[in-house]
């Protein structure tokens, strides 16, 4: 079995021939990638690696005023430019491409959007060495087919791309199937690898199948607990489980057979430890509008478990980030987008812990506007920002709950 | 248990799925049936999975997820009825 990327809402598997085809044909680029359809974004990233331009990866589902807070457009048409064929010779194969890819130039970058800590979602660039650091290339992960469990154009489902495509393995897209589609296209596809969050493997339980052909599950993102380790051991009974600490300013770090992370030696000294928070040293980050200090902060609280070697266990977030199913969302963003909305007096966001995703976003809300209701409120978010950000509990309340220091409630 | 209830709770539990349909503006459900599969035939994503266990739980007072996932509309009424 060899192709480049299955996707069963195109049908067919597509095969590298066509992949190479449809990019020696193409005539223009454009910076800015916004698509739902997966195989566009994929080789929108390619055609960028061959010439060597960056790639702007915008969530297909960001909405409009989204688009226009985080790069000041909402249209990207103006942007088009057209490929110099001269400085870019014909591919002639999957050997020539995949050659031509690892040997991307410095020059080439990608930049994405994560969910900032001040209400706006900030920008984070990283080149090619920075975002494939931790792929790894070699005769043993030759025969891997990848199951694409992550959005293509987030940290995460980035990096499984390029470990399967540097690589040459098939990609199937598993991300936003039912389980029973899942399961399916492990099957016909003998997938042996997949990443993905504790979320995602939380949806394919319980399950009756076992799938044999699984050698790795990958999980990172949020805490995965012990009972869907042992339900996972049961339906991927070759596999070994690994969990990966990851994000998108430093993408993956660190990865351990259970929840005590350990450093390599290479990487001790970029690690720091203060105040129980994991410092990451700056030449591990990809840049971004922030300006980092020699060292930056993660949020992260951890446990130290032994200082030498450096071991230890992540324990918490700092900051107010809620994390849901593996997406962070920043409640001072949704707070206010909801406050743009007229009648709505105050508003507070907060998390509520959840079986399913591990939080679930719910609001409070003061408005002085009998009109309003919580499917208005709905409709308006939706055209402002992404679903997953969308309270999806609003109770209307005469004041805001707060806490005895007088702060907004969180939880 | 009496089949009176049972139309009862059916009735709540679709009330619940279709509040839970209607905030995504998917369409609603006109009657519930035991084999109704929550994902490949409701079409609830994760999103909406974690909304109906809030509202089943603040109804009844029950976690229907807690120890895993259910999957069809007859799992959770195997749920609610404590079996």
């Amino acid at each position: 079995m060899d192709f480049f990327f299955k996707d069963i809402e195109h049908g067919e598997p597509i095969k590298w021939d066509f992949l190479i085809n449809d990019i020696n044909n193409s005539l223009t680029y454009n910076r800015y990638c916004k698509s739902g359809n997966y195989y566009h974004v994929l080789k929108h990233i390619i055609t960028s690696l061959i010439i060597g331009e960056e790639i702007i990866l915008l969530d297909s589902d960001f909405t409009d005023s989204e688009l226009v807070n985080l790069t000041g457009y909402s249209e990207y048409e103006e942007f088009t430019q057209i490929i110099d064929k001269g400085s870019f010779p014909l591919v002639c194969d999957k050997v020539e491409l995949i050659d031509k890819l690892r040997n991307t130039c410095n020059e080439w970058k990608v930049t994405l959007f994560t969910s900032g800590t001040t209400g706006i979602p900030k920008k984070v660039t990283h080149n090619f060495k920075s975002i494939t650091r931790f792929v790894k290339i070699s005769e043993r992960n030759k025969n891997s087919i990848w199951g694409f469990a992550y959005n293509p154009t987030h940290m995460a489902g980035i990096q499984v791309f390029f470990q399967g495509l540097l690589n040459g393995n098939p990609i199937v897209r598993l991300f936003g199937l039912t389980p029973k589609e899942i399961h399916r296209e492990i099957k016909e596809n003998g997938i042996t690898h997949i990443s993905a969050t504790p979320t995602f493997y939380k949806l394919l339980l319980p399950c009756e199948e076992t799938f044999q052909s699984i050698t790795r599950i990958t999980s990172g993102g949020e805490k995965f607990n012990e009972k869907t380790i042992v339900q996972l051991k049961g339906i991927f009974p070759n596999a070994k489980i690994t969990n990966v600490y990851a994000s998108t300013e430093a993408g993956t770090l660190f990865a351990s057979d259970n929840d005590i992370f350990s450093i390599k030696p290479e990487y001790e000294h970029l690690i720091r430890i203060a105040n129980d928070e994991l410092l990451i040293h700056k030449s591990l980050m990809g840049s971004s509008d922030m300006n980092i200090e020699e060292w930056y902060n993660t949020g992260d609280l951890i446990e130290t478990i032994t200082e030498k070697p450096l071991k230890f266990r992540f324990i918490s977030r700092k900051s107010d980030m809620i994390n849901v199913g593996g997406y962070k969302v920043n409640p001072l963003e949704v707070e206010e987008t909801i406050l743009t909305l007229q009648g709505i007096k105050n508003v507070r966001v907060y998390s509520k812990s959840n079986s399913v995703l591990g939080n679930i976003i719910c609001c409070e809300v003061v408005c002085d506007n009998k009109q309003i209701s919580e499917s208005s409120i709905r409709t308006f978010l939706q055209s402002k920002i992404q679903e997953f950000k969308i309270p999806r509990i609003i109770r209307f309340v005469e004041e805001l709950s707060t806490t005895r220091t007088g702060k907004i409630k969180r939880n | 248990m009496n089949n009176k209830m049972d139309s009862k709770m059916e009735e709540k539990i679709l009330e619940i799925i279709n509040t839970v349909l209607d905030n995504r503006t998917k369409e609603k459900l006109t009657a519930l049936s035991s084999e109704m599969h929550l994902r490949n035939d409701i079409g609830f994503d994760s999103l909406d999975l974690a909304e109906l266990t809030v509202r089943i739980e603040a109804e009844y007072d029950i976690d229907i997820f807690e120890d895993g996932i259910v999957n069809t509309v007859s799992e959770i009424f195997q749920k609610l009825n404590g079996k």
